[in-house]
């Protein structure tokens, strides 16, 4: 790709600049562990703080032309957006199921078509999220904001579902560069108007191997991994080369196997964490064995166990105590060493656009993550 | 996160605490107000969150934090400064009283020492211990909160919610349940003439002293497993495997008036109010926090397996009123119900939506009085009514 030709009729550009990472390793472990540990005191409810501070560690140590972002997003207003979403969202579950009783009296099973509804509800839910994230990002001074509407955007997204599925899969990197187009040309930094000039054909010349791949990756399993990874690798790369903002340009030359060493450290820590857990399980229950003695006639002991409430809570424990950990696991290698792989493959063009931005947009409210929390969905 | 600058903790900060601020930029500079030690004046670099120019500016402390460049000057007042998130080895500080994303960054730690000093205010916005203790806490109310209306406040709920439902609207819900039960066990309902009136007058039988009008239908599905269902608004079906089990007209009766007694109390109703209401309430625990579902999934079917027990007793008892009321004994149905289930002792009670097949039968047969009334059917209508999918 030629990079001048994006920046015609100015002077000489500036170097590229690339993206850098400051933030320490140990730092960020000791803040999901003990993020963890209070989110099981917390039975979860800390999440909202939790989010909030791992963006906050992100964010202000990735730097730009040697000044780091900032996120003044605060976990109280997740946890007030969440229950704002909660109060839209029971009349809704509840109409929802009275519409479904309606449909279920007129066609067994005719009610399937409405979970069509809620997969509209998370692509609005999807947008409205990355706007409040965007607005709470702060670079010199002058913060991201987005127009444009979450309605808008989950009917593309329907529609190119749609597409997705009926060419199985085929016609996803168009429907990814339509999304990203309608999410980037309603971005903004300042007076800065965003844009993606990634293209679908681009992504799918990258890509297709991998959805031939796929189906044998089912079989052989230890190929999913790789394939996965891959494919993450290439979306990443593809969608970074693509951002545009007024004349800057972002170029990432990410490697295709970037993320195999870190899909497999995760799954090789799943797997430590699941024999120390076997151990644990295994131990609990010899000791509730010796402790009960000898078993009644005709009773099994496996059911007896199943009805023993203080192995049934020491279980419970060690069970929480696994999926905190693998909550540990997966944000220290797919959150923040993504995120580092990620940003070292980052190059800056043309920065000197950027040199005087007026700020603009304001903020967003946290309704969006509140829906997204309260509907399970996730999106960047 | 606080990413603080090293060192710049250990400066007291109360020492510069009764100073005299006049509105921003008014009152002169006052020299001895200046304390005597660390630097008067740096560099800082600032932002005024109106555009993103970088601008090098040399910062003095005088009753305002002041800055200075080339072509500007700003003064901040001291209590309006906050510390806001800043790389390691920076200070980076915001003003109340300026643009929000105005925003000063000093990189020389004795420089960020002496602003922290001369600032009372500088971290009233950082997340400290004891606010995390209140999050800890009220998340604590909130879950035992939780708890507590899912198992005290929910059961009377249900209770008090299911007489204000309308029977047209439970009508529907059980139309709803009819067209899905049909659509998996098959929809052929027997009719054979004889076995059809045999089936009318036991339900006739039973639905008098039950205390339930002619609104009720009942049909025999012809699939082969042993069961029963009420469905809401006063419908129920008999399997025809649950009649090729049955040795007597009481035996059926029996579990006839099982079902009576769950359309009497509406449990559908209740159960399906409660088993809603628990199922929202727990899953606003634990969100997104990666394989929570399986703890999710067992607290509820834990729930409404208990609250679907009681539901169960209930109407047993109601069954054995029935009975006693048409003088019939209620032994024959713990004896059917034993012999579809078989002994189930050791299953995990915990987990079952019904009480143990044995402690049923035991309760029936406590129950059990010699027969008083006359037969609920003759030899040859029960003949009729096994026969009825012929």
């Amino acid at each position: 790709m030629n990079q001048m030709s994006y920046v015609p009729g100015q002077p000489p550009p500036l170097p590229p600049l690339t993206a850098t990472f400051s933030g320490s390793r140990n730092d960020f472990f000791r803040l999901v562990s003990r993020g963890a540990a209070i989110e099981l005191i917390t039975l979860g409810f800390y999440r909202f703080w939790l989010a909030t501070d791992i963006r906050r560690h992100l964010w202000v140590n990735t730097a730009v032309d040697g000044d780091s972002a900032e996120y003044t997003g605060r976990g109280k207003e997740l946890l007030i957006g969440f229950l704002f979403a909660m109060a839209i969202l029971v009349p809704i579950y509840l109409a929802y199921f009275l519409v479904t009783v309606e449909a279920e009296r007129y066609e067994g099973f005719a009610s399937v078509p409405l979970v069509i509804a809620f997969y509209a509800f998370g692509q609005f839910a999807i947008y409205r999220a990355r706007r409040y994230r965007l607005t709470r990002t702060v670079w010199r001074g002058v913060r991201f904001w987005m127009d444009g509407s979450g309605w808008a955007y989950a009917g593309r997204a329907m529609l190119w579902t749609l597409l997705a599925v009926v060419t199985v899969g085929l016609a996803w990197p168009w429907r990814a560069a339509a999304l990203e187009r309608y999410k980037m040309r309603h971005s903004h930094y300042g007076n800065l108007r965003g844009d993606f000039e990634g293209r679908g054909w681009e992504f799918f010349k990258r890509a297709w191997v991998l959805w031939l791949l796929a189906p044998f990756a089912f079989v052989l399993f230890p190929l999913l991994p790789f394939v996965y990874a891959r494919f993450k690798a290439v979306e990443w790369r593809w969608w970074l080369s693509g951002i545009r903002f007024g004349g800057v340009r972002i170029e990432s030359d990410l490697p295709g196997n970037a993320f195999y060493g870190l899909y497999w450290k995760v799954i090789g820590w799943w797997f430590l964490l699941s024999i120390a857990s076997s151990i644990y399980f295994g131990g609990v229950a010899a000791l509730m064995f010796k402790l009960m003695g000898p078993v009644e006639a005709g009773q099994l002991q496996a059911q007896a166990l199943s009805n023993n409430i203080p192995m049934l809570v020491l279980m419970g424990f060690g069970y929480i105590a696994l999926i905190l950990a693998l909550n540990v696991v997966m944000r220290l290698y797919l959150v923040r060493d993504m995120w580092t792989t990620v940003l070292q493959s980052v190059q800056v063009h043309g920065i000197e656009a950027m040199a005087d931005v007026a700020a603009k947009g304001d903020l967003a409210s946290a309704l969006g993550e509140g829906f997204a929390d309260g509907l399970d969905v996730a999106g960047f | 996160m606080d990413s603080t600058s090293p060192d710049s903790e250990s400066e007291p900060s109360a020492a510069h605490g009764p100073m005299a601020h006049g509105p921003m930029g008014g009152t002169p500079a006052e020299p001895a107000a200046a304390p005597p030690s660390g630097p008067v004046s740096g560099p800082g670099t600032y932002f005024d969150g109106l555009s993103n120019r970088r601008q090098s500016v040399t910062i003095g402390f005088a009753n305002q934090l002041v800055m200075r460049s080339a072509d500007n000057f700003v003064s901040w007042p001291y209590e309006d400064i906050r510390r806001v998130d800043g790389p390691s080895g920076t200070l980076r500080v915001s003003c109340l009283s300026a643009s929000p994303l105005a925003r000063l960054e000093l990189r020389d730690p004795a420089l960020a020492a002496e602003l922290i000093a001369r600032c009372s205010h500088i971290d009233q916005n950082s997340l400290t211990r004891g606010a995390i203790a209140r999050i800890i806490g009220w998340s604590l109310a909130a879950a035992a909160s939780i708890v507590a209306v899912v198992l005290v406040v929910l059961p009377v709920a249900a209770d008090r919610l299911t007489p204000l439902v309308p029977a047209t609207m439970e009508r529907h819900l059980g139309e709803a349940a009819v067209v899905q039960i049909k659509t998996v066990f098959g929809d052929k309902v027997c009719s054979e003439a004889a076995g059809q009136a045999a089936f009318g007058k036991l339900v006739t039988a039973l639905r008098k002293p039950a205390g339930l009008d002619e609104s009720l239908t009942a049909e025999v599905l012809d699939t082969p497993i042993p069961n029963a269902f009420a469905l809401p608004g006063g419908r129920f079906f008999l399997f025809r495997g649950l009649l090729d089990k049955a040795d007597a007209a009481d035996e059926v009766a029996g579990v006839l008036a099982h079902e009576l007694g769950h359309l009497k109390h509406r449990d559908n109703l209740r159960q399906l109010i409660h088993n809603g209401g628990s199922s929202f309430l727990i899953g606003l625990l634990f969100g997104d926090v990666t394989g929570a579902g399986a703890a999710i999934f067992a607290s509820r079917t834990m729930i409404s397996a208990s609250y679907s027990r009681e539901a169960e007793e209930a109407a047993d008892g109601f069954a054995i009123d029935v009975m006693h009321k048409l003088g019939r004994p209620t032994r024959p149905m713990g004896e059917l119900l034993f012999r579809i289930t078989g002994k189930e002792d050791g299953k995990p009670s915990l987990w079952a939506s019904h009480p143990l097949t044995e402690d049923r039968l035991a309760r029936m047969r406590a129950a059990d009085r010699p027969a008083s009334g006359p037969p609920l059917l003759d030899a040859e209508e029960w003949k009729a009514l096994k026969g009825i999918c012929r």
